[in-house]
């Protein structure tokens, strides 16, 4: 059996499962039904053929009986046993009307005979061609009947004998034989089984064995199986020819046995006919049942349809959806919830589009005011920055001879202060746009970036020993200008530490870490304490002093914010005068 | 101060303090003497397509250079570019935009609209001297106007 594919639809699988219950259930009814008509047919003809023999069997009896009684008056006749007793020589004419009144001459018997007990016919009245010859044997009481015996091939006969005696109590001196002929023809049996029904078979015969007939013609003997006899009639099953269904009873006090046989084939032929019609009528249920389980499951598939098709929509952003499934069942009432919760869906979906808007609105005006704020730091703070950073280098240059030492020394100051503020204002506007800029993403050859970098790092390190190493680094997906940013400041950090090293050593490199790639700046320089790492990348965040290594703590800062809009990560390790190494991670330019 | 007519720099800067800087730097090449300058977007619009009430009308005088701020008091520089790159008569005269602003919508606006150069005037006064003499040279001596 191949197992059914797991994708079948409900809308197959109900009537399938549906028409083959049914299918199931009509046949073991109809298995069941026919059974029953079968056995009951069985029984029906069981029950004719014991009735059919023991009718049979009842009317043999009481001609039997009568001709038995017959015979007794006639060798009761004193007439009769003058006549044997004289050997045949006196009252001939009486004895022979005495024994055409006890058995005339029509059938079934055919001939009467006297005999002594010489073994002399005494008497043959009747037709000569069925005489007894020689004289039968000897029966020792009166109404015995003989088998039958054929004779010339077509007859059968049987004959009825009974003693005549000298006086009621007296001797036995002759016999008297009644010769009974069997009628054999077609007409026979037709007139015969025409009683019994026209399907029935009426066969007699000698309980012994052969002869038997059917009342047409000679036959064998059926199996010794039908011909037992038991105390009252059963039907019995064999074979003769084909299949019979027979009872058997023998007619008492006689060797002679009839048989009522029905053939199983005709008994059965109606039970047949109606397996044929109730199977016709059986695989018309099935054929409507199967047809309405398929209209039953198009019913309720044909919603969840509907129902599958409008959630695929919503699912694929389509919200305006209405399913229409009439009625009060739980479909009806599924289609209304849907309906409910996809105008829900919709409703919440326009809320939430409505907020957004709003919220976006609101950004947009944050941003703009944040924009103008830069623009006025950018432009109004660096002005007068401008101008006190002129005008104290007008007056060194044009004042300069009349001007005390200390003088010179505080101009200084104020140039030096007003140098540091505008790197300060330059640095916070590139850490605030890069914020606000849009990520131009693409694919970040990072090997000749950083190449590149480390060049411009070289040159402005002048004649300093500075060795920079860079190791093959993956591509990386992101904004190019900001990547560069990133590198840019962490190069010029590690080249900036490593100042007192001679010569400094920067490593750039790589390592892979599941999907995101670790790039790392690594440096000999000054290090820093690892207890303050957390603040290396805060804004305006300093770990050594002005003096040393000068800055305005905005670098890391942008770093930071370059690498965890790119979605990835920033930390750094190191020790005090013992190096320092900065890792950040990106998304590989393979990925999407 | 500098007549119309012999205008070879047009400075049009609001903050005086700039303004003095920048002639200080130009002096220091001795290109101050053909300067005039615009105290705002109204007055450098004036110049160029004003009716004379001002005096500073003068058809045909064509300065060889513009030194443009953008944050302008009145009308902003931005719109003065415009203004003057619209013109036939004013299109061809180079405009430098000389600003505080390093913002990059202002640049590429600036550039949208025809400047010439943009330059992000630097709080180092060394710097910012260097800038503005370089460019008064570069515009004066070495750049030749169409004729």
């Amino acid at each position: 059996m191949t197992r059914l594919p797991r994708d079948w639809s409900i809308e197959r699988k109900l009537p399938s499962f549906f028409s083959a219950l049914l299918l199931v259930v009509v046949l073991v009814m109809l298995g069941a039904a026919y059974q029953q008509v079968r056995t009951a047919a069985l029984t029906f003809a069981s029950e004719r053929v014991k009735r059919s023999t023991k009718e049979w069997v009842n009317a043999s009896l009481r001609s039997t009986a009568q001709q038995r009684t017959q015979l007794a008056t006639l060798v009761g006749d004193p007439g009769i046993r003058d006549f044997v007793a004289s050997k045949g020589t006196r009252g001939r004419d009486w004895a022979l009307a005495a024994m055409r009144r006890v058995a005339p001459d029509n059938a079934p018997n055919v001939a009467m005979e006297l005999w002594d007990t010489g073994g002399h016919r005494l008497v043959l009245r009747g037709d000569s061609a069925f005489a007894s010859d020689p004289a039968p044997l000897p029966a020792s009481d009166s109404g015995v009947v003989s088998p039958y015996r054929v004779q010339h091939d077509t007859l059968l006969l049987s004959d009825m004998q009974a003693v005549v005696r000298q006086g009621t109590e007296g001797a036995v001196i002759g016999r008297v034989v009644v010769i009974r002929r069997l009628n054999v023809s077609a007409v026979a049996r037709q007139t015969l089984t025409g009683i019994s029904g026209g399907d029935m078979s009426l066969l007699i015969g000698n309980a012994a064995g052969d002869p038997w007939t059917d009342l047409e013609k000679i036959i064998p003997a059926p199996p010794a199986a039908v011909r037992v006899v038991h105390d009252s009639a059963i039907a019995v099953s064999y074979e003769r020819g084909d299949a019979k269904i027979g009872a058997a009873a023998r007619i008492p006090g006689t060797p002679i046995m009839f048989i009522s046989e029905l053939s199983r084939r005709q008994v059965l032929a109606p039970t047949r006919v109606y397996l044929r019609r109730m199977s016709l009528i059986a695989a018309v249920i099935v054929l409507v049942g199967a047809l309405g389980a398929w209209w039953v499951s198009r019913r309720i598939t044909k919603p969840l349809r509907h129902l599958t098709t409008a959630a695929a929509a919503i699912a694929s952003g389509e919200l305006a959806q209405h399913v229409d499934i009439p009625g009060t069942d739980e479909l009806g009432r599924l289609g209304r919830s849907f309906n409910v919760m996809a105008s829900e869906v919709q409703r919440a979906r326009s809320n939430l589009e409505h907020q957004v808007a709003e919220r976006t609105q609101a950004l947009r005006e944050t941003n703009a005011e944040l924009e103008a704020f830069s623009y006025s730091v950018s432009h109004d703070l660096r002005a007068p920055l401008r101008a006190i950073h002129g005008f104290a280098r007008i007056l060194l240059e044009d004042h300069g001879a009349e001007l005390q030492p200390e003088a010179k020394r505080v101009l200084g100051v104020i140039d030096e202060n007003t140098r540091r503020m505008g790197q300060l204002i330059d640095d916070l506007l590139a850490f605030s746009r890069l914020g606000r800029k849009e990520l131009e993403t693409g694919r970040v050859d990072m090997t000749d970036l950083v190449r590149s970098v480390a060049d411009e790092v070289r040159r402005t390190a002048g004649d300093r020993p500075l060795e920079i190493t860079i190791g093959p680094l993956p591509p990386a997906r992101g904004d190019r200008d900001m990547l560069r940013q990133a590198v840019t400041n962490l190069l010029d950090n590690a080249a900036k530490f490593t100042r007192r090293r001679a010569p400094g050593q920067i490593e750039v490199g790589h390592r892979a870490d599941g999907a995101e790639t670790v790039y790392y700046v690594k440096d000999n320089g000054a290090g820093f304490d690892p207890r303050y790492a957390g603040k290396l990348f805060g804004v305006f965040q300093r770990l050594h002093r002005a003096e040393e290594f000068e800055g305005t703590g905005v670098g890391l800062a942008i770093v930071q914010r370059v690498v965890q809009r790119h979605g990835g990560r920033v930390w750094a390790e190191g020790q005090l005068e013992a190096g320092a190494t900065f890792f950040f991670t990106l998304r590989g330019a393979s990925d999407a | 101060m500098t007549q119309p007519h012999e205008v070879e720099i047009l400075l049009v800067e609001d903050n005086p303090s700039d303004a003095e800087l920048t002639l200080r730097a130009l002096k220091q090449r001795n290109l101050a003497n053909q300067v005039f300058v615009c105290h705002d977007g109204a007055e450098a619009l004036e110049f160029f397509f004003g009716d004379g009430s001002h005096a500073l009308r003068e058809i045909g005088v064509v300065p060889k250079v513009i030194l443009l701020d953008l944050k302008l008091p009145k009308v902003d520089g931005l719109e003065v570019l415009r203004r003057l790159k619209e013109e036939a008569r004013t299109k061809s005269i180079p405009v430098v935009v000389l600003t505080s602003s390093r913002e990059e919508p202002d640049i590429a606006r600036a550039y949208r609209l025809g400047a010439n150069s943009y330059i992000v005037k630097p709080v180092d006064f060394e710097a910012f001297a260097r800038a503005v003499s370089d460019v008064g040279l570069y515009w004066l001596l070495l750049n030749h106007p169409p004729r």
